[in-house]
């Protein structure tokens, strides 16, 4: 089961990666955050193909083994996942691509963050029916903001707004994190 | 017996119902949903693109959903079905968890050496790597009971009341609030079973709680050895006992016929050979003796591949061996040489059984400095009392008890030694270690040469096959001590 979900899980970085590419090539800095990306989808695999961290002590074994258990560990450490994301989403903002365009790289990145989860966890999907409802309905704000963007420009108030309830909702988002 | 050896008693123990408080923090998928919240926000910002907003969404909606209350404490049981136990039997590690409320709890045990999470039928010993990936999830049966968490099992419940582990046995991970987790031992010692890691998920499993316990030490003996011929010595201590001796006695194994002289018991006449001879006759029987048997286990050299060096060899082989001569009411005694020597004096039945096993339980003294001096021939009298056939499990690798070997046989004690080598030095294949190994070989094949040449018999034991095989050339007739 685990191996199907970090295969799924590979699967998507693959599509989220290659979706924020488009349209091919990307060229100057593009190019560079599109290798970032790609890095670090892989090395995010890596990480769940990894598993969680060995509790042997690494006293008995030989240079090499133990060289090899200190880049696992530090591949262990670093949020490659996160690193995945924020690349595939800046490198689809460098280009002007259409809103649906951006909307289904929303929806892959989403569907690889919970496949992560669950390979990471090694849980099953039934663990997400509670959650189901809420993703539900981020969709279909996702829909929305999607449909809004396809209409015709507007320069005016309307954008500015959109603007700062973005930016309210960043800062909401920012001080979920402060009580834990 | 050496005081010593009661010393490590304390050491089996259960853990009883304990109070634990979990550390709490935001799970990774939760960090990894506000990434894609802010970058997706400020990206909207920035570009002006409200697509971005959607795309952050549905990550700000499921973390603005996250509830803040979770337990502060919880009751944990963590209780071994056993706490004595030998290599290769099956237990479970049963766990409770009480107090979490609806939170899921998922269990993961971080094995110590030799300790090997899994079921009858489940992976291969050796197979299961700690941590291994299996599913798991929150556990059925709902929320709860939602009484204080400080109260006892019964009347809290389990975090999660459902049945045992929902994943497949054999991996050492779970999610249920009241659980069984099988393993085994592979080596002999006391084992500790290494900890359990408890994590507890809020519904939306963003934030998390993690615990970690010391779980509790288990005793594991070894496993006894096939064995059921016996050596026996021709001279027998004059102590009543089971072995059929040379010497005429009040025995059952009949012996001979000779004439009948006032005194003699009548019941003992022979009246046919007394109809054909015109005299009275009498049946005689062999006394019956028992056996002095000291046990010297080597423990000096663990080499090899760890659940088949010649120590667990020279353990299962030893306890095979007290087993066999207990049986038949020998006086057993038992010798553990490492750094120190330790010991148990001769003793009949089934309590000396158990503080022989406890005696292999017991690790080495290492505060003791390394002596020089061959330290078995100074144990006291009763330790190695004389005429005692003394059965040596040993892979001969330490020069100091080959010494003190040769020694003891020429003092006039019957030893047999049991081989127990089953390794060799590794190392390169080139032509110089070669030949280092190859006069590893003879320096060993001219230790066991010069072994027999001193009339101690030596017979060889891979720990595979019975040990009445190697014995059988001394088991099958009286081992003749000589002085």
């Amino acid at each position: 089961v685990t191996a199907r979900i970090v295969g799924a899980a590979g699967f998507l970085a693959a599509l989220c990666v290659a979706w924020s590419a488009l349209p091919l090539p990307p060229t100057g800095i593009a190019a560079t955050i599109l290798a970032a990306a790609i890095a670090f989808g892989v090395l995010s695999l890596i990480r769940l193909m990894l598993g969680p961290e060995p509790v042997e002590p690494a006293g008995f074994l030989d240079p090499v083994q133990r060289s090899a258990r200190s880049v696992a560990d530090l591949i262990r450490v670093l949020p490659w996942a996160e690193g995945m994301l924020v690349a595939t989403l800046v490198l689809e903002a460098l280009h002007r691509s259409l809103p649906w365009h951006t909307g289904l790289l929303g929806v892959a990145l989403l569907s690889y963050l919970f496949a992560v989860h669950l390979a990471e966890s090694r849980a099953r999907l039934a663990v997400l029916r509670p959650q189901a409802p809420l993703i539900a309905a981020g969709l279909g704000l996702l829909a929305l903001a999607v449909g809004a963007a396809m209409l015709p420009a507007d320069t005016g108030s309307s954008a500015d707004l959109l603007a700062i309830l973005a930016g309210v909702a960043a800062v909401a988002v920012a001080g979920l994190v402060i009580p834990v | 017996v050496d005081p010593r050896v009661d010393q490590p008693k304390a050491a089996s123990r259960t853990s009883g119902a304990r109070q634990a408080r979990p550390a709490w923090s935001l799970s990774a998928h939760a960090q990894r949903l506000i990434t894609l919240g802010l970058v997706g926000l400020i990206l909207a910002v920035i570009t002006r693109r409200p697509e971005f907003a959607g795309v952050a969404a549905p990550a700000v909606l499921l973390l603005a959903a996250r509830r803040p209350d979770r337990p502060g404490r919880i009751g944990v049981t963590v209780r071994p079905s056993a706490t004595e136990m030998t290599e290769g039997e099956h237990a479970d590690l049963r766990v409770t968890v009480t107090g979490a409320g609806e939170h899921s709890v998922d269990m993961l045990v971080h094995p110590r050496f030799a300790v090997v999470p899994g079921a009858p039928g489940g992976p291969a010993p050796g197979s299961s790597a700690p941590g291994d990936a299996v599913p798991s999830g929150p556990a059925p049966g709902g929320p709860a009971a939602s009484a204080p968490a400080a109260s006892a099992p019964a009347a809290d419940g389990p975090a999660a009341g459902g049945p045992a582990a929902d994943g497949p046995p054999g991996n050492g991970r779970t999610s249920s609030g009241d659980t069984g987790l099988p393993f085994h031992i592979t080596r002999t010692g006391r084992r500790s079973l290494g900890t359990l890691e408890i994590t507890l998920r809020d519904r939306l499993r963003l934030t998390e709680g993690h615990i970690t316990i010391e779980l509790p030490t288990v005793n594991c003996y070894p496993q006894p050895a096939a064995q059921r011929t016996r050596v026996v010595l021709s001279r027998l201590p004059s102590r009543l006992g089971e072995h059929p001796s040379r010497s005429s006695g009040e025995g059952v194994e009949f012996t001979g016929v000779r004439e009948f002289v006032p005194g003699d018991r009548q019941r003992r006449i022979n009246w046919p050979a007394t109809t054909r001879r015109g005299r009275l006759q009498l049946n005689t029987f062999a006394a019956e003796r028992t056996q002095n048997v000291v046990i010297i286990a080597d423990a000096s050299s663990d080499v090899g591949e760890p659940g088949a060096t010649p120590v667990d060899l020279a353990f299962r082989g030893s306890a095979a061996a007290a087993r066999a001569y207990l049986a038949v009411r020998d006086r057993v005694g038992f010798i553990v040489y490492q750094r120190s020597v330790r010991w148990v004096t001769p003793g009949l039945g089934a309590r000396q059984y158990y503080r022989i096993m406890n005696l292999m339980l017991a690790g080495p003294v290492l505060a003791r400095p390394l002596s020089r001096d061959p330290v078995i021939t100074r144990l006291p009298r009763a330790a190695l009392p004389p005429g005692s056939l003394i059965l040596v499990f040993s892979p001969l690798l330490d020069r100091r008890l080959v010494e003190t070997l040769r020694d003891l046989r020429e003092r006039g004690f019957s030893i047999l030694i049991v081989d127990v080598l089953n390794a060799e030095p590794s190392g390169r294949t080139d032509s110089l270690s070669g030949l280092a190994r190859r006069i590893w070989r003879m320096e060993q094949d001219a230790i066991r040469f010069s072994l027999r040449e001193l009339g101690i018999p030596l017979v060889r034991w891979d720990g595979v096959q019975s040990l009445d095989e190697p014995l059988a050339p001394y088991a099958k007739r009286v081992m003749v001590s000589r002085r």
